[in-house]
């Protein structure tokens, strides 16, 4: 009997595909394709933004009863602590509202201290992020606002990461915690050490490299931007703080890990620096 | 395929993108949000055989890209594979059972996920290891296979057009 034979077509249509998605791919990483793709990208993104916040807009009762669906046990908990924490609040007669909590996120970028005369564009978070693999936002300004790709992006406490594609009205920036995120700092009694500090994903911790062996860290000392020659990030802005070290005597580096200066979890409103590294 | 399938195609992968942009990224389940453009390449592959299923994927994968802060055109590698592997799976299987949509955006989804995270570390993106992956899997592949049964309606709708694509001939002409 004779075994039935499949069609080609499938396999050869999978064998183009794929060998285009690999041209895609390696041409976008080798920056021959990477304007297109960018370009695109920031068109995609500034076109879409109306037809997303209309439907924003209608939907968003529904999305928001989903999501008190998913999470109605931790919901339930957090209403006990906030109904507890409302009473007290009550009693010392204090306003705490939501309101409140963005006009003081607001208002401190109008006062952060490392910030010295450069100029600011403050900026919403609109998303964090669009991908699970990557810890990134979207922000409500752009290349219209003086937004570009490579601006350093802060918030109260100190550094919260850097432009990475900028459209018309929004922009994404990369946090800290992102797996791709290198920062350049100092640490220490001036002129103080150099080190760098990496981001290890979205929610996890950050590290430090370059410290030798036994150097003397304690937990809460302060890494800031190094603002070397060509460094992404101007000088002296907060990056992170020592959270645990452990003795690099086996090894000729120190293991340092370090928790953000600002609580990316949390955060609303950021200021975008109109700052490169010519500046 | 005609020019009313393609603008079908067209309509429903603006539709999945529509909901992913708005409803999924807004419903963050322990810090990960669903991905419905997953689901577009294994239900066109249910639907539509292997070679539309990969192309669907392919299709969809660029579209999901230009959103992500990912490598482009890894999303379109990934979803022809799994447009193409889903097609294929469901040769030998009745298409119309209950339990097919789910079950292979269950298993689709995952696969997806996994693979997606590894080809973006083969491809130097080593952060694409540094995530929460069964967190991942566990909420795409789990609202996937919620939304799977309305979802292969609406993709049954943009890829009327029956096929015997990946069957063998034997089987395929008694098909058609």
């Amino acid at each position: 009997m004779a075994t039935p034979r499949r069609s080609r077509r499938p396999r050869t249509t999978l064998l183009l595909l794929v060998l285009a998605a690999v041209t895609i791919i390696t041409l976008d990483a080798r920056g021959t394709f990477h304007p297109v793709t960018s370009g695109a990208r920031s068109v995609a993104g500034d076109a879409f933004r109306p037809v997303q916040e209309g439907v924003n807009a209608i939907v968003e009762p529904i999305g928001s009863f989903l999501a008190g669906s998913v999470h109605y046990g931790a919901v339930r908990e957090q209403n006990q602590k906030l109904q507890a924490e409302i009473a007290r609040m009550r009693l010392q007669q204090a306003a705490g509202t939501d309101q409140a909590e963005a006009l003081a996120q607001l208002s401190s970028l109008l006062h952060l201290p490392f910030l010295g005369n450069l100029q600011t564009v403050p900026a919403e978070i609109t998303d964090f992020g669009t991908s699970n693999f990557a810890a990134t936002a979207d922000i409500g300004v752009g290349r219209s606002d003086g937004v570009l790709v490579g601006m350093p992006v802060v918030a109260s406490g100190g550094l919260v990461g850097q432009i990475v594609a900028a459209g018309h009205h929004t922009a994404v920036v990369r946090m800290v915690t992102d797996g791709q995120s290198v920062v350049g700092t100092r640490f220490g009694p001036p002129p103080g050490s150099l080190a760098v500090v990496n981001g290890e994903g979205w929610g996890k911790p950050l590290s430090a490299g370059l410290i030798p062996a036994l150097t003397p860290l304690a937990v809460g000392d302060v890494f800031a931007t190094s603002g070397l020659q060509g460094a992404a990030y101007p000088a002296g802005i907060p990056v992170a703080q020592v959270t645990a070290t452990r003795n690099g005597a086996a090894s000729n580096q120190e293991s340092v890990t370090l928790s953000p200066m600002v609580d990316l979890a949390h955060l609303r409103y950021v200021a975008v620096l109109l700052w490169g590294p010519g500046s | 395929m005609t020019g009313q399938t393609v603008g079908r195609a067209m309509l429903v992968t603006f539709l999945f993108v529509l909901v992913q942009e708005t409803l999924m990224l807004r419903l963050r389940i322990g810090g990960v949000h669903p991905d419905v453009m997953v689901l577009l390449p294994i239900l066109a592959g249910i639907v539509a055989g292997p070679a539309r299923g990969a192309t669907v994927g392919f299709g969809a994968g660029l579209v999901a890209d230009l959103f992500l802060p990912t490598p482009y055109g890894l999303s379109a590698l990934v979803g022809c594979l799994l447009g193409f592997g889903v097609g294929m799976a469901v040769v030998a299987v009745d298409r119309s059972a209950w339990w097919l949509a789910p079950l292979a955006a269950l298993v689709g989804s995952a696969v997806y996920e996994v693979a997606f995270a590894a080809l973006g570390a083969l491809l130097g993106q080593q952060q694409m290891l540094h995530v929460a992956i069964v967190r991942i899997v566990v909420v795409v592949a789990g609202v996937n296979a919620i939304l799977a049964a309305p979802a292969l309606r609406l993709v049954d709708w943009g890829l009327p057009e029956a096929s015997t694509e990946g069957l063998p001939s034997a089987t395929a002409a008694t098909v058609r």
